[in-house]
This record gives structure tokens, sequence and C-alpha cells, in this order.
């Protein structure tokens, strides 16, 4: 991918979706990070990011295909924000829709050549925005 | 973690001793992540990352949502975590959390500290897995 097609996906848009916060799988998760585990009442924060990839509408193998990469390419996370107006509920359905903000390229003496894809999915109910999840993943580019 | 909160207190550490493995499969069927480096260690051996599964990075994240709930109150009190990935965590692996608040202002009625945070393996500074800065209301 040249960068001419790098830039071109910025404003590519997520077929979104919907996600539920079902009870059980909050406690497991709760259990797993050591957070207090519960099925009912506000979720954890980390639900923002949960919801946010899992209604996103397409597989991660399916986001990397846009940007013309593979899981196999060595696909690292390189940042992740969760921004709560109104914390998420345990049991509740949200909306999911979001887009590619930046992708840049850059090089390293290590690294070599890497592609940054960041990407902010937004998360609705009743059209009410309560949370955002801003994340990026790094793209290895080999020659 | 010492009251009043102000600009330099220190938060309490959170301590995980030791990540576990188990729960790693628990994550990978919650989060429907095919990616068998958190499940598979001869997959983990072939692939030259050594002979330890590795941790989903969502879970080290948690963990500093987690020691803010501790040091602030509950989960509730979070606006805003952004965290930067610098390594991977392996099973095994004993992770120390921690932060400093750098600033508190007035937000509306509320109080906002602003918080910078680490994940460090053994709690050693030279090995950071994990940075972070988080916006946390004051209760």
């Amino acid at each position: 991918m040249d960068e001419t097609a790098l830039s071109s996906v910025v404003g590519w848009k997520f077929p979104g979706g919907e996600f539920t916060i079902e009870p059980y799988e909050h406690w497991l998760m709760c259990d797993v990070v050591g957070a207090r585990p519960r099925r009912s009442g506000t979720a954890n924060p980390m639900y923002v990011y949960y919801a946010a990839l899992g209604g996103m509408g397409v597989s991660l193998d399916e986001f990397f295909a846009v940007v013309e990469a593979s899981a196999d390419d060595g696909v690292m996370f390189g940042e992740a924000e969760i921004s709560v107006i109104e914390p998420l509920k345990i049991g509740s359905t949200y909306r999911v829709d979001g887009e590619i903000t930046s992708a840049v390229r850059k090089a390293g003496k290590r690294a070599g050549v890497f592609d940054i894809v960041s990407f902010e999915l937004k998360l609705t109910l009743s059209e009410r925005h309560l949370a955002t999840s801003t994340n990026s993943f790094v793209f290895p580019r080999r020659a | 973690m010492q009251h009043p909160i102000t600009q330099g207190s220190a938060l309490d550490d959170l301590d995980i001793s030791s990540v576990d493995a188990e729960k790693m499969k628990t994550m990978a069927v919650i989060l429907r992540d095919p990616n068998p480096i958190h499940w598979d260690v001869d997959l983990v051996r072939e692939l030259g990352m050594g002979d330890r599964v590795v941790n989903q990075g969502p879970n080290n994240m948690a963990y500093l949502v987690e020691l803010l709930a501790r040091n602030f109150g509950g989960e509730d009190q979070i606006v805003n975590l952004k965290v930067r990935f610098l390594a991977n965590v392996f099973s095994g692996d004993r992770l120390i959390a921690g932060g400093v608040v750098n600033d508190v202002r007035a937000a509306g009625p509320a109080q906002l500290a602003e918080v910078e945070l680490w994940l460090r393996r053994d709690g050693n500074e030279n090995d950071l897995v994990m940075s972070g800065t988080a916006h946390v209301r004051l209760a």
C-alpha cells in the first residue's frame, strides 16, 4: 500500500452494529482482570473498549484488510483511549459507529517502515452519545 | 491513597502477583479473540516469542482501570483513560501498577484529577509495559 492509498483510508466508516453487555460475560471479564465481579449495575469502563470493538461490524482481520494488512504481518497495539460521558450498564445494548480518523507512515532505525492507523468508535443509546473508544494499531510494512 | 488528593499525590500501587494463563483463555472466549498467542504455548514457541503465552493487551489496560477504581472511590469516577502499549506481558509475570496525580482542577461543580499511570514488570521502572494518562472525578 503506497502513501496515497494509505491516506485515502481516512474517513472509512465501519459498518457498525450493536453490542449487548451480557451479565455473565461481564462477571467473567471482571474476574479475569481482578475487578469486582458483578452481573448488574454499571459496567466496568473497559466495556467501552469491548463494546466498541465487539460492535464495530467487522472482525479485526477484516479491518486490517482495509489497510491491506493481516494479523500475520505482526500488527501491534499502539494506543487505546476510553472516554466516558455516562457509565454503561450491564445488560444494555448499545449502537456502535465509527471511522478511521488518521493514517500516517513512519520510519524508524530499528522498526523500519510502519503505518499507524487510528480509529474512533462511538457508543450511543437511543441516539445519546455515552462513550468513545479511540484506538491505534501499528502495521509493520516490509519492503 | 492519602487525602486530600493534590498535585504530586502518589496512588497506592496495585500488585498483580502473577498473570494467569488460564484467565487468558477465558478472555479469549469472551472477546472472541482467535489469536493463539494467548492460549497455545507451542505456537508461541514456534513464533520465537518465548515459552509463555501472551496476555491480551486490553487486560493490561484493565489493571490500570482497577488501580484508578481502588484509589479514587470506584470505576464510575473515571472520565477518560489513554494508554500506550509498550511491551508484551507473559503468563507468570508480576506487574505493579502505579501512578501520580499531575494536576487537580475545577470542572464545573466537581474537581478533576489528571493522573499519570504506569504498569511495570516486577515494578522495574526500566521494564515499562504500559504508560498512560487518566482524568478522574474526585469524590
